[in-house]
């Protein structure tokens, strides 16, 4: 038996509790906290969106911030802001998440508000255009971000006709195109706290924590008359491709080489996520950073990333690089990929790497937002309210060959999706 | 609660700060060089920053790599802040490797290598670096009027340094700077943490003791008044957004002055936070400028933060313009609020809500045993620890006639830097 941290959230003492609207909630006491962090995450996400109205999922979260039936927009936000408190809202792909965080003492009142913002919203006409507005200087800078550039083209490469290639954010000229009316007859169809995941960390009982919960979140019923749709089928693309989104004017290039990566509540997970911290994530950014940045000092920065959700994740290899450096990394880059995929990691990589995973779970969960968002992954993915508790023994079971294995079923070297943007390429 | 810091100083020089925080098992470990930015002289802007990139490359005992992977194994991570005051390392990691910390960080004080390669390859990592920056319009604005709100000051200057020094700089500049400044005497260790502090006073005497040390005289430049006049820039740069920024100077971080500039940054973009670590951000929606021009369409977004600095600094607002404003409209409308705060119209209820921002944020940094390491070593690099406990006590004393003076004493429309970034449209 692996040894493992103490005090780590687990079944013994999470309350878990699901309550009759169809919401569940994770809480855990954080008895050195004066303060609590709660985390969630509900439908509808962005693959809401029709096209046409690609953004909608989004703006109508945005909106939600800007005043409740009960409050007005400066009412609302001086009662939060008053409390040094904070909530936020965002859209996901999958779904939209909130989070929000307080004093102890002020959380009856932050969480009568979350309730109100998410079930009661007034979609004021006077906020209409400055919320749509905000949210298109927002691509507008995003549109010189070489990184978010890099990052769209690989998806639009990777997904194809999938609802996964259209930026959560949307497209500017469906977001113009959009109404007061189309935004709350999105939130009527789709907003529901069905299957509604919540998760708290803090200085109250979870047994207090849990009634408040109750009171708010879990006392606002509605059933969605419209689902977000399954997602279809996707298969990893079988051919290379490349494109480059020239910016000038940027010193630096950003770019992505990546395939499909295996899902998060997947058999293939555990072992992919060490074969990912090896190849990119050990130390200064592992294999890849030691070759590209270390000895080559071709980049500031070179790392792996493997993507967790539900739907279909991509597995990349990400650097930001001198222009002029650009075929040198990316050639150095397919070069480790190659080594990945053609022999094992060395006992010393693993048991360093594992050793890693095992050791830094204290780290991840000295805050209460670091709790919170564990919990919610494990009631996400079905983990399991133990999965802190065996994951040292998982992790410490993979072996060189599982790691091995999965590189290779991903990894097709044949089959790479390469983004950049930056300069036009010589 | 208040936790108890404990304080010494070694024979040698260095300057020890404990505190003992058992609520998780980790250890949070900083060392503290006073040598930044604003130490530096024209022709060597950037020294302090690649210095601390070359901490990561070995010792004689030990490579970067060893450290690097020994550090990782037990799951720590460890880092580099170079700023214009200070240059500071840390590590994290659990409570029972802490001697790992410790070991690298006494042998990395005096036995760093320096290896000419790695010299050569840091400076296209660098410059790397910098040009990642260069890719944000907000950096070019930024560095363009910072260099108008200080005459000769170092703050001016990007704590990259400029490109052609980068290319200039010497393996001797860097080892150098190393061997002089990298000394026990010029140097705080810090450490939060589940740690007891007699043992590890011990451990820390046997590491760090027998470190060779000596007195360091370092540029020390001189402190600057009011920004002298009014400047106005306009760039131009790819893109479609257009941003604003307002530079106004700030008061040094030791002074009465900046308690009640902090509550006036409050009050007109919303509450800064000092924390480097740690969860926690307040949104800005009911300070002055949000509600003037963000919600009266004049800009997108406003936001401003005030930093804690040895000198006199620089203050700036940032606002995100919308393409249907002009330059003259969004500076007449920001203007306008200035004014109105320089004339004297602050209401109680404002303060009080600075004051519970700044105590909420204060609250929500202490759930990090890194952060609580980082304040350690942060307050004392521009006053004591003293001015990090009574930070809150120091906030609550302010009175709006305070901050009223503190407007009309800064916010001068003649001592400021109004800078304006403009895409040029292709085609």
């Amino acid at each position: 038996m692996t040894q493992t941290p103490q005090n780590l959230p687990h079944a013994g003492n999470i309350l878990r509790t699901s309550f009759d609207n169809g919401s569940t909630l994770l809480a855990w006491h954080n008895s050195t906290s004066p303060a609590v962090v709660i985390q969630g995450l509900l439908s509808p996400g962005t693959v809401a969106d029709t096209p046409g109205q690609y953004g909608l999922a989004n703006l109508t979260t945005a909106m939600l911030m800007t005043g409740t039936r009960k409050h007005d927009f400066q009412a609302l936000h001086e009662k939060i802001e008053s409390l040094g408190a904070s909530i936020h809202l965002q859209s996901g792909m999958l779904m939209s998440s909130f989070a929000l965080q307080c004093l102890a003492e002020d959380l009856p009142t932050i969480l009568d508000l979350l309730t109100e913002i998410l079930s009661q919203p007034a979609f004021p006409e006077k906020h209409f255009a400055r919320i749509q507005s905000q949210i298109l200087t927002s691509l507008a800078i995003r549109a010189q971000d070489t990184a978010a550039m890099a990052d769209e083209a690989f998806d639009r490469l990777l997904y194809q006709d999938h609802p996964f290639a259209h930026p959560s954010i949307g497209y500017a000229q469906d977001i113009m195109a959009l109404s007061l009316d189309n935004l709350r007859a999105f939130h009527s169809d789709y907003f529901t706290p069905q299957n509604m995941i919540i998760a708290a960390s803090g200085g109250l009982a979870p047994e207090e924590l849990t009634k408040m919960v109750e009171n708010t979140l879990g006392a606002w019923h509605k059933t969605a008359p419209k689902k977000q749709g399954e997602l279809p089928e996707f298969f990893a693309p079988t051919i290379s491709q490349r494109d480059h989104v020239v910016m000038e004017d940027k010193s630096q290039t950003d770019l992505i080489i990546g395939v499909l990566g295996p899902k998060t509540q997947g058999d293939d997970f555990q072992a992919a996520s060490i074969g990912n911290n090896i190849l990119g994530q050990f130390g200064m950014m592992g294999r890849v950073g030691e070759t590209v940045r270390e000895k080559a000092g071709l980049a500031y920065y070179v790392q792996s990333a493997l993507g967790a959700g539900l739907g279909p994740t991509p597995w990349q290899v990400v650097a930001g690089v001198n222009p002029n450096n650009l075929d040198k990394a990316i050639a150095l880059i397919k070069e480790e990929l190659n080594k990945f995929i053609s022999e094992p990691v060395t006992d010393e990589e693993l048991e360093d790497s594992r050793a890693q995973a095992i050791g830094r779970l204290p780290l991840a969960l000295e805050s209460n937002t670091g709790i919170t968002r564990s919990l919610l992954s494990m009631e996400r993915y079905q983990l399991g309210l133990n999965h802190l508790r065996d994951l040292p023994d998982k992790l410490s079971a993979i072996t060189a060959q599982d790691i091995l294995t999965v590189a290779r079923r991903y990894w097709n070297l044949d089959a790479l999706i390469i983004s950049s943007a930056g300069k036009e390429i010589a | 609660m208040q936790i108890e810091m404990s304080q010494t100083q070694l024979p040698n020089g260095l300057r020890v700060y404990l505190k003992e925080i058992h609520t998780a098992p980790i250890v949070s470990l900083w060392i503290w060089y006073d040598i930044g930015a604003r130490n530096e002289v024209p022709g060597k802007t950037g020294l302090s920053h690649w210095v601390e990139h070359m901490q990561f490359k070995g010792t004689k005992s030990m490579t970067g790599q060893d450290m690097d992977h020994a550090i990782a194994r037990v799951g720590g991570y460890w880092n580099a802040f170079t700023s214009q005051d200070w240059t500071t390392y840390l590590e994290t990691l659990p409570a029972n490797h802490l001697d790992l910390a410790l070991k690298i960080e006494a042998d990395r004080m005096q036995n760093s290598l320096f290896d000419p390669e790695d010299v050569e390859m840091e400076r296209t990592v660098i410059l790397s670096e910098r040009e990642g920056a260069e890719n944000d319009p907000l950096f070019l604005l930024g560095e363009a009027t910072e260099a108008l709100a200080f005459q000769a000051h170092p703050y001016r200057n990007e704590v990259f340094g400029f490109q052609a020094d980068i290319e200039s700089l010497t393996r001797d500049d860097l080892y150098s700077h190393y061997k002089y400044y990298y000394q026990p005497q010029n140097a705080r260790l810090c450490l939060a943490g589940d740690f007891h502090t007699s043992t590890v006073l011990s451990k820390i005497e046997r590491l760090f003791g027998d470190i060779p040390s000596h007195q360091v005289k370092k540029n020390i430049p001189a402190p600057e008044g009011p920004i002298t006049q009014a400047h106005h820039i306009e760039l131009e740069g790819p893109g479609d957004a257009h941003f604003a920024e307002m530079v106004y100077r700030s008061p040094a971080a030791d002074t009465d002055d900046f308690f009640a500039y902090t509550i006036l940054d409050s009050l007109m973009a919303g509450p800064s936070s000092l924390n480097m670590f740690g969860s926690g951000a307040i949104s800005n929606r009911t300070s002055r400028l949000y509600k003037s021009l963000v919600e009266n369409e004049i800009v997108a977004g406003v936001f401003a933060g005030i930093n804690a600095t040895i000198d006199p600094g620089s203050y700036s607002f940032t606002l995100i313009c919308r393409p249907d404003r002009s330059s003259e409209e969004v500076l007449k409308r920001f203007d306008e609020q200035i004014e109105d705060i320089r004339n004297g119209n602050i209401q109680k209820a404002e303060l009080d809500r600075a004051v519970k921002q700044a105590k909420a944020l204060f609250v929500y940094g202490a759930d990090n045993i890194t952060n609580q390491g980082f304040w350690l070593g942060y307050a004392p690099s521009f006053a004591d620890y003293n001015w990090f406990l009574e930070y809150i006590e120091r906030l609550q004393a302010v009175t709006s006639e305070q901050v009223i003076a503190i407007a009309q004493k800064y916010f001068s429309p003649n001592e400021r830097v109004v800078g304006f970034y403009n895409p040029i449209k292709k085609g």
